[in-house]
């Protein structure tokens, strides 16, 4: 294929992808944008404002959301390492049912189950709360984390482990010496994904919280439904923003946790 | 001896719990529910009227074809865009780059927000209707009414292809780059010509890549709540906003039919899991 014609095609295909963000900037800063105008005919900072007064409760509940988010992505990083580990290096009886069983709420409708979760977390006096909200993020999150990690595990293999071990290191000090710190790339991965599926999250925290867990989402949301467009734009952009700088904290974090034990880091 | 051989259970233990905990409860109270248990309300005892009343409903029937179509169509273009795309990319010099650009952003962008694109772009007052009008088509306002809470759900269909195509992509590109590309070429030696070689030699080797992303995204598009609701048509709604429109109902005793479109939806999903394990048993991935 001609190398010219390719380029183009691709350029042609970021801008289908971008586009839509910078008409979202634009929103972001409009006062007004009345047909048929190609560009906003006023500016304006009215969401700003509204997203960072303290009168507006919007700040809170981004914090909120991040710590729920947070903590997620912890337990969803915890309970995967070993079971993506199991699934990488082990052979046992029943191990591709249960490989399709932990990957499956990927496939199983969350709103389907949801409504049945609802009604167990009554009973148990979950629904409503914190713990509730990130139990039920656990189901959409925890797929992502094993499935990722699992991949990590096998492309990476026991060798290095095993050398650990045969030089007389325990398992625990080779976990924690050896295998984290190798893996380190894909655990920024799994949390990347962990918390970005549980930050999205609406309709698990909206029916489990019962509108008294509020995350970012469940603020965002009636701005989109009710076609305010300037404010819609303004915590869209708050909401990819904020995902970004967690994505950044995290990456150093880790590297910076790495780097202090001065491992034979790749 | 027997401890080692135990070990991968233990390890396994607390995701099954958990996911077992959390996939059962849910499954179990939907289906008792459906079946008319639901003492709260008044309804005792066990039935399958909800399910016979639900099958029989033609609003049921539309909103079970609607979610079928705008899931498979916009799956399969998703994956068909993400098979050109991929392609394209592979022969970009710029590749790495733009795959890794290409395959963050729609993650880090959820659904809810797509809504909202999509709307900017192409609800009556988006810029591409300003656009049009711009290069001098009178009354362009208009010629867009039907793109978006349209029976045809288009709207629907395009915010699941802008967060699909480039998931799909990321798959295919995955395998095309680490396969050979000696067998394309050898196919071409052989005296294949270039569609024949691509459908017979390239095509059958991004099948692990192909399968899983359609299941995958069509899955999504089958069961999520937020895009129909928000950009989809008020007749025929997707099956979850008509699962949702009866839970939510004042009266109680609605949620049987509520539970009844659940249990079709997750049935729909465990056919899915069903031709993916029989896919992985095959190909052994």
């Amino acid at each position: 294929m001609n190398r010219r014609f390719v380029n183009l095609l691709l350029y042609a295909v970021i801008v289908v992808m971008i586009l839509p963000m910078a008409v979202l900037l634009l929103w972001a800063f409009a006062r007004e944008w009345p047909w048929p105008h190609l560009f906003p005919t006023g500016f304006s900072v009215r969401g700003w404002v509204h997203l960072l007064n303290p009168a507006t409760g919007a700040l809170p509940v981004l914090f909120y959301s991040v710590l729920l988010s947070s903590v997620v992505t912890f337990l969803t990083v915890t309970f995967s390492l070993p079971a993506a580990r199991a699934l990488a290096f082990c052979e046992f009886r029943g191990k591709q049912a249960i490989e399709i069983f932990v990957l499956s709420p990927m496939v199983i409708p969350t709103t389907a189950i949801a409504m049945g979760i609802h009604v167990n977390f009554i009973r148990l006096g979950l629904a409503d709360t914190f713990w509730g909200v990130v139990l039920s993020h656990l189901l959409p999150c925890l797929p992502y984390g094993i499935k990722i990690l699992t991949g990590v595990f096998g492309a990476l293999g026991d060798r290095i482990e095993q050398q650990a071990r045969v030089m007389g290191a325990g398992r625990m000090k080779t976990y924690i010496y050896v295998t984290l710190p190798l893996i380190s790339p894909g655990l920024v991965t799994a949390g990347i994904m962990a918390f970005v599926v549980s930050f999205s999250q609406y309709f698990l925290t909206f029916i489990i919280g019962g509108g008294r867990v509020v995350t970012f989402s469940l603020l965002l949301f009636p701005f989109i439904q009710g076609g305010d467009r300037h404010l819609s734009a303004v915590f869209s952009l708050a909401f990819i923003a904020t995902v970004l700088l967690w994505v950044f904290a995290l990456e150093a974090l880790v590297r910076r946790w790495v780097k202090k034990g001065q491992y034979f880091y790749m | 001896m027997n401890g080692e051989r135990l070990r991968p259970y233990f390890m396994l233990a607390p995701v099954m719990l958990v996911q077992a905990w959390l996939i059962f409860t849910g499954i179990y109270t939907a289906l008792e529910q459906s079946l008319g248990h639901f003492p709260a309300a008044g309804l005792n005892g066990y039935s399958l009227k909800f399910y016979i009343a639900v099958l029989k409903n033609p609003d049921f029937l539309r909103s079970l074809v609607f979610s079928f179509y705008v899931a498979f169509v916009s799956s399969a273009l998703a994956v068909i865009l993400g098979i050109f795309l991929a392609v394209l990319l592979i022969h970009s010099p710029r590749r790495e780059g733009l795959s890794n650009y290409l395959y963050r952003l729609p993650i880090i962008v959820p659904h809810t927000i797509a809504v909202l694109l999509v709307l900017n772009i192409l609800s009556n007052s988006g810029l591409m209707p300003r656009l049009l009008y711009a290069l001098g088509m009178p009354g362009a306002e208009n010629a867009f009414p039907g793109m978006v809470f349209d029976r045809a759900g288009i709207g629907v269909i395009l915010t699941y292809l802008w967060k699909g195509t480039p998931f799909a992509t990321f798959m295919v590109y995955t395998i095309l780059k680490n396969s050979n590309p000696g067998l394309f070429e050898a196919a071409l030696n052989l005296g294949a010509s270039k569609w024949k070689a691509f459908f017979y030699v390239v095509l059958p080797l991004l099948k692990p890549a192909i399968i899983p992303s359609f299941l995958f995204l069509f899955a999504y598009a089958f069961g999520s709540w937020e895009v129909p609701y928000l950009i989809g048509p008020t007749y025929p709604r997707a099956l979850p906003v008509l699962a949702y429109t009866f839970y939510v109902s004042p009266e109680l005793s609605a949620r049987p039919y509520a539970m009844a479109v659940n249990m079709v939806m997750m049935a729909v999903s465990f056919i899915l899991i069903y031709i993916y394990s029989r896919q992985t048993a095959r190909a052994g991935w």
